[in-house]
């Protein structure tokens, strides 16, 4: 410990994101800190954020009881205050004012939501603080934050940030859109890939760094996986293309547990550390970057320092200057995922590859019979399919649009006898619950019939699953819109 | 509903923001040409098909979702209650039908074809709303409700109509608060943007 910091008070920082949450506890300075301890765990919020658009029950409580851990942690050490603040998943989320109150309910920390460019500011603080105080800080740098859900990249000239912008694409999202099997399959791989190369190819780049620094989760699994299987030195920070190729090759063709086993990472981390690598290559690629340097610090040392550096009006600064880095910019809002200006055959392509990914993903847990939601979720899907179809048709070939769109339209169909079936039981079951005991014999007599009907669907939505022939229908997909289309007629 | 009929007017190689407003547009329009029905409780089919149009509106933007408007979302908050509302409106429809053909089978020594043909004679144009196959499941007369099970279901298709006229209700009171609002030209206003 350095001598001026054994005198330096001790503050905690906590951050919700959308894979982890993470907690630091330090004696904090306005330029150091003496980090006492460091601990993170993976809850993923954003998996439910991403598939219902809220913050489930149980996400909320698995948050609640590590707060309530961290938060002894640091009182444990005297920290004071704690600070709590949340990032892209809990904005996100429709339930997010009723998640930040039962939090302050069950622990009594207040939870800051805060907004994505003052997350940005956050982290280029955390991530540079280390390289900021050395002899020769670089004139130029820029920094990443890879997150589950979102992606922040931040250039700046010494040290003061000049440009920033968010991308909606984080590794946990990544992976539960494209990258789902375990381990992901080659099929799935090309789409992703194909996703990132257009996404990369459309975002303009208003400065190319010489020095990328890359923080969160991710990253740091990442380095963490190099030094563990190939042998790289202990105190190196640095990975290249090479390096992420390696661990692409590593992370495609052994399943999650293995290489959590294997290299020591979390099962969660394993599951989307492959889709963390891939992001970052594409990104590497468009700044033409041949090396980053990993960071393991980010928002929460970031928070420390804002508030050393500002006192209590630490997060009104922050977002004064990420309110002004938004009107030298004139916008925050994210890059979306489809340009604008792309042209509509082409986002067409890739737009109807990944909804076909998404319908038929949902094929195995239908055919396991252990979730009547999975066969929702599919319909849904094979819907959300259908709706491009039918956006796109001008475009498409129209012989094999017709084929297409009678095989989604049945696997519609056939999802749906089943569903509808499984809401009418489902509704007469709570009706039974509540019935008078008098009306209690009509309902049980329906609902028998009912659940025969229902075995029947569920037979013959076997029979049709089985045969549907998932590598056809995506290679016919991949082929509705040919390259070149002026327009099929319809239009 | 048969298939959502084509869009014309898109230039394969036009921008996807300018094409994908075409198609919302059309959605929309879609939408309110079965806005007559609103007032009539028992148009059954096409209060079903404007579910399926808000549906379809509603797919729409969220496919679009990266170059349309941010506030494009309110509308989708909008479209999907309406459909949730139609939903239910549909499921309750739908067992009452069935209801309706349970008990009818039993009122007399008609038989179950015209039992059946009957059920859905005051119910849509075309097309069941039991499907022959679950009409078939419940028309056995191997499985007859017994006079006891007959009261229950007799209770329940009653407690399902006064739901029925609920449902409607909460639906059209939606319906004519986006009416004051203009929820239409709002719509189209945030597609222009």
């Amino acid at each position: 410990m350095r001598m001026h910091e054994q005198f330096s008070p001790m503050r905690a920082a906590i951050d919700i994101g959308s894979n982890t949450i993470h907690i630091v506890v330090a004696r904090s300075t306005s330029n150091d800190l003496d980090i006492v301890e460091d601990q993170v765990a993976l809850v993923r919020i954003g998996e439910s954020v991403n598939a219902t658009g809220e913050i489930s029950q149980e996400k909320a409580e698995a948050t609640i009881d590590l707060l309530k851990e961290y938060k002894a942690l640091a009182e444990k050490h005297g920290a004071d205050p704690i600070f709590v603040v949340a990032t892209e998943a809990i904005r996100q989320a429709r339930n997010s004012a009723a998640f930040v109150q039962q939090v302050q309910r069950e622990t009594g920390l207040t939870v800051e939501l805060i907004s994505g460019t003052a997350e940005a500011v956050l982290t280029f603080y955390g991530a540079t603080y280390e390289v900021s105080k050395g002899p020769n800080p670089p004139a130029q740098v820029g920094v990443m934050d890879l997150g589950g859900g979102s992606l922040e990249l931040v250039t700046a000239r010494n040290m003061q940030i000049t440009w920033r912008v968010s991308i909606p694409i984080g590794s946990g999202w990544l992976h539960d859109r494209y990258l789902s099997s375990n381990p992901p399959s080659y099929d799935e791989l090309v789409v992703a890939d194909a996703f990132l190369q257009a996404y990369f190819q459309g975002l303009r780049v208003k400065h190319h760094p010489p020095v990328l620094i890359v923080t969160g989760g991710s990253a740091n699994s990442l380095l963490h996986l190099v030094h563990r299987a190939f042998k790289l030195e202990e105190n190196q920070t640095q990975l290249t293309q090479r390096d992420l190729v390696r661990c692409q090759g590593l992370l495609s063709s052994l399943p999650a547990e293995e290489i959590a086993q294997r290299f020591d990472q979390p099962l969660e981390r394993a599951r989307i550390l492959l889709a963390g690598a891939l992001i970052i290559q594409a990104v590497m690629s468009r700044l033409h970057i041949n090396e980053i340097h990993v960071s393991s610090h980010g928002i929460r040392e970031g928070v420390l320092l804002a508030y050393e550096r500002y006192g209590d009006r630490w997060l009104e600064v922050v977002s004064k200057s990420a309110a002004d880095l938004n009107h030298q910019q004139q916008s925050e809002a994210p890059v979306p995922i489809i340009p604008e200006e792309q042209p509509f055959a082409r986002s067409g392509r890739r737009m109807l590859l990944e909804r076909t990914q998404k319908m038929v993903e949902w094929l195995k847990e239908v055919q396991k019979h252990e979730d009547i939601e999975a066969v929702h979720k599919m319909r849904v899907a094979s819907r959300r399919l259908r709706a491009a179809l039918d956006a796109y048709e001008s475009c498409c070939d129209p012989k094999l649009f017709k084929k297409v769109y009678r095989q989604v339209k049945k696997t519609a169909d056939t999802l749906g006898a089943a569903r509808d079936t499984d809401v009418m039981l489902l509704d007469l079951q709570a009706q039974l619950e509540q019935a008078k005991s008098e009306e209690q014999a009509g309902i049980r007599w329906i609902i028998k019939r009912l659940e025969t009907f229902r075995q029947q669907k569920q037979d013959e939505l076997d029979s049709f699953l089985e045969s549907l022939d998932e590598g056809t229908l995506k290679k016919q997909v991949e082929s509705l819109i040919p390259e070149g289309v002026k327009s099929n007629g319809k239009g | 509903m048969a298939k959502a009929r084509p869009i014309t007017g898109l230039d394969p190689q036009a921008p996807t923001g300018k094409n994908a407003r075409i198609i919302a547009k059309v959605r929309l329009e879609d939408l309110y040409s079965w806005e007559s029905y609103v007032d009539n409780p028992y148009s059954i089919q096409e209060l079903h098909n404007l579910r399926i149009a808000a549906k379809r509106l509603r797919y729409t933007l969220e496919v679009f979702e990266g170059v349309l408007p941010e506030a494009s979302k309110s509308v989708v908050k909008e479209l999907a209650q309406i459909q949730e509302e139609l939903g239910s409106l549909h499921d309750s429809d739908v067992m009452i039908a069935l209801l309706r053909l349970c008990l009818a089978s039993q009122d007399s020594a008609t038989s179950p074809d015209i039992v059946q043909s009957d059920a859905n004679k005051h119910n849509v144009k075309g097309k069941s709303l039991v499907s022959p196959e679950m009409a078939a499941a419940f028309l056995d007369t191997a499985v007859t409700p017994s006079a006891e099970e007959r009261y229950g279901l007799e209770q329940l298709l009653q407690s399902r109509e006064q739901l029925r006229e609920k449902q409607y209700s909460a639906f059209r009171q939606h319906w004519y608060t986006l009416q004051a609002r203009d929820f239409r030209r709002e719509t189209l206003e945030i597609l222009d943007v």
